[in-house]
């Protein structure tokens, strides 16, 4: 197990995290921006020290489970994954290039350290009930978390899934919900009918607490917290803003896809006053 | 072939304690047996065909083999792309098993027929697709299917079919001859084959004996004994109880465009059309021309 970082130190490095995010889309022609850099504080946080699993061993039987369900966003993982010492930065200096094992969503065969290939939405919180169903037959202490968007809730199978897991009262899963209240063309709450998450997953069963998703103690302490109740899966309903930590990207429904400029990079990781953690070569230098 | 399927899922059961079940809410009273010996490893998803499957997919992630079940028209266009993305692109140990395929329901009305299953299932990659025709094969392929390392469709009928004799034992993969004969051939596909064997009984009289094989595995296709049959008769008539799209008459026709001489192929089976009027399954066949008489006035013209 490694040493959990302090909320200040995840604060820090959550910066380098995002100017990665912005450097690989950049690089890799491909957006999604927005839900990458509201989901980084989340991912690094279950990295920091709540998932059990190691880079020695990283697909060890024992080993947590993670699913990454939001596949679009997946440079936020990517660049947990790499900090944490799970993939090399060789490999991220590959994202979104010709033969890639890291292609714009993840594919367990390119990368077979991942619990599930993800990219269709929907799908991430009823496979994680299936592993958590299975984990508890084989008598695995293992727990499984899975992190979910707020508009891949619009699916109908991720609420199939909560059902599922309620009923089979599956409480080493874990569900975060990544609410950043903008998908792909708009904004989530309208399309939602303006319903909350959390009262939709107390109606399903579940124990729910609501964060802010940006808050490394909070976070960590509703980490902490797992599972919330005996005998129910937690979810933990995160609130958070799209492209969280660039002001020109914050909140706006056209970073969901654009993919940045040279000037739009350069000013994100000016602002960020931080630097890409894959690139050898100061950021001016590089590009 | 519902017991039939129900004790060799009791027999699987009891060999691999790593083997789960996984009920879309149907199977009442099939697998009350299995539930009380196994506990845990009976599932009930509920009505949700999705989570079914993903639960299926789960089960597999973590070491199980994983035995989805529902009625076929529900086990598989419903789910499908969880069966798509989550199981087979993953390469998963899962069998859906899909009760009551083709015209089973018939008069259920349309929701309840899957005469399109096979397209579905065969157009995925990774996927083994297997359609018994009587029980024996049931209980001689499911333990077979259940042995895959990947996923795999495996149908299964009502209550009561007749089991037939054959030639050769039910080999996963490999064509099965159930009727020995010359000069013409019928090719079917699960339960179709008792239809086509009554069609033999009426031919005797006029001495026209078809070869007959059941083509229980439709994917991978054992295209070396069809080779070996384009050679030996003139013509191969297709019986089968599937839209004429990518079922045992697409698999055939496909096969036959890779001869150098292509096979002369005949087909009876249902138009592509949603079968309308709530017929029983007899009349179904019947109306659509691929009952046995309709099977066995083929095969005299084509004998001619």
């Amino acid at each position: 197990m490694m040493n959990t970082p302090s909320p200040f130190q995840l604060q820090q490095k959550a910066r380098e995290l995002r100017a990665t995010c912005i450097q690989l889309a950049h690089d890799g022609r491909e957006g999604h921006l927005n839900g990458a850099l509201s989901s980084v504080d989340l991912v690094a946080a279950l990295y920091a020290g709540w998932l059990r699993i190691s880079p020695d061993d990283p697909t060890d039987e024992g080993r947590d489970r993670f699913i990454f369900s939001k596949g679009h966003a997946c440079t936020s993982l990517y660049a947990v994954l790499a900090d944490r010492g799970f993939i090399t930065m060789d490999m991220l200096r590959q994202y979104a290039r010709d033969q890639t094992p890291l292609p714009s969503h993840p594919c367990i065969h390119a990368l077979p350290l991942l619990d599930c290939s993800s990219g269709s939405l929907g799908h991430g919180l009823g496979v994680a009930a299936g592993r958590s169903y299975g984990l508890r037959l084989k008598e695995s202490p293992a727990r499984v978390a899975v992190l979910l968007g707020d508009g891949e809730c619009n699916e109908g199978s991720t609420w199939e899934a909560a059902m599922f897991a309620a009923a089979n009262q599956l409480d080493n899963l874990l569900a975060i919900v990544d609410y950043n209240r903008i998908q792909s063309v708009g904004r989530t709450d309208p399309l939602n009918g303006f319903a909350s998450y959390e009262d939709k997953f107390r109606a399903f069963g579940w124990a729910v607490q609501t964060i802010d998703g940006h808050d490394y103690g909070q976070i960590l302490g509703a980490l902490e917290a797992f599972p919330l109740a005996a005998g129910k899966p937690t979810a933990i309903i995160a609130r958070t803003t799209a492209g969280r930590g660039v002001s020109f990207m914050e909140d706006q429904v056209l970073w969901h896809y654009r993919v940045p400029s040279d000037d739009d990079l350069a000013r994100a990781l000016a602002e960020l006053d931080a630097s890409p953690i894959h690139l050898e070569l100061p950021v001016e230098a590089a590009r | 072939m519902r017991k039939a399927f129900s004790d060799t899922l009791l027999q699987m059961g009891e060999q691999n304690p790593r083997l789960a079940f996984v009920t879309g809410d149907l199977g009442f009273q099939v697998f009350d047996e299995f539930h009380a010996r196994f506990g845990p490893r009976y599932i009930n998803a509920g009505v949700a065909e999705a989570q079914m499957i993903n639960t299926a997919a789960g089960l597999a992630a973590e070491g199980f083999h994983a035995v989805a079940y529902s009625i076929a028209s529900f086990a598989t266009a419903r789910p499908f792309e969880q069966i798509r993305y989550c199981v087979a692109y993953p390469n998963l140990p899962v069998t859906i098993v899909g009760a009551g395929r083709g015209l089973t329901y018939a008069n259920a009305g349309v929701s309840h027929h899957a005469l399109d299953d096979v397209a579905l299932m065969t157009a995925i990659p990774n996927m083994t697709v297997v359609i018994p025709g009587d029980p024996g094969e049931i209980e001689a392929l499911f333990p077979q299917v259940t042995a895959l390392p990947g996923p795999s469709y495996f149908t299964v009928g009502r209550f009561g079919e007749p089991r037939y004799e054959a030639e050769e034992p039910a080999v996963l993969g490999r064509a099965r001859l159930l009727r020995q004969g010359e000069e013409i051939a019928i090719v079917t596909m699960g339960e179709m084959a008792g239809e086509v064997l009554a069609a033999c009984k009426l031919l005797a009289a006029d001495g026209i004996t078809p070869v007959v094989y059941q083509m229980h595995t439709i994917k991978p296709l054992d295209t070396g004994t069809l080779d070996a049959l384009a050679r030996r008769v003139g013509t191969i008539l297709v019986a089968e109880e599937h839209l004429p799209m990518g079922g045992l008459w697409s698999a055939m026709t496909n096969w036959s465009a890779t001869l150098d001489r292509p096979a002369h192929l005949v087909r009876l089976g249902p138009p592509d059309a949603f079968a309308l009027g709530n017929l029983t399954r007899d009349g179904f066949r019947h109306r659509m021309g691929f009952d046995a008489p309709a099977i066995a006035a083929a095969c005299r013209k084509l004998c001619k």
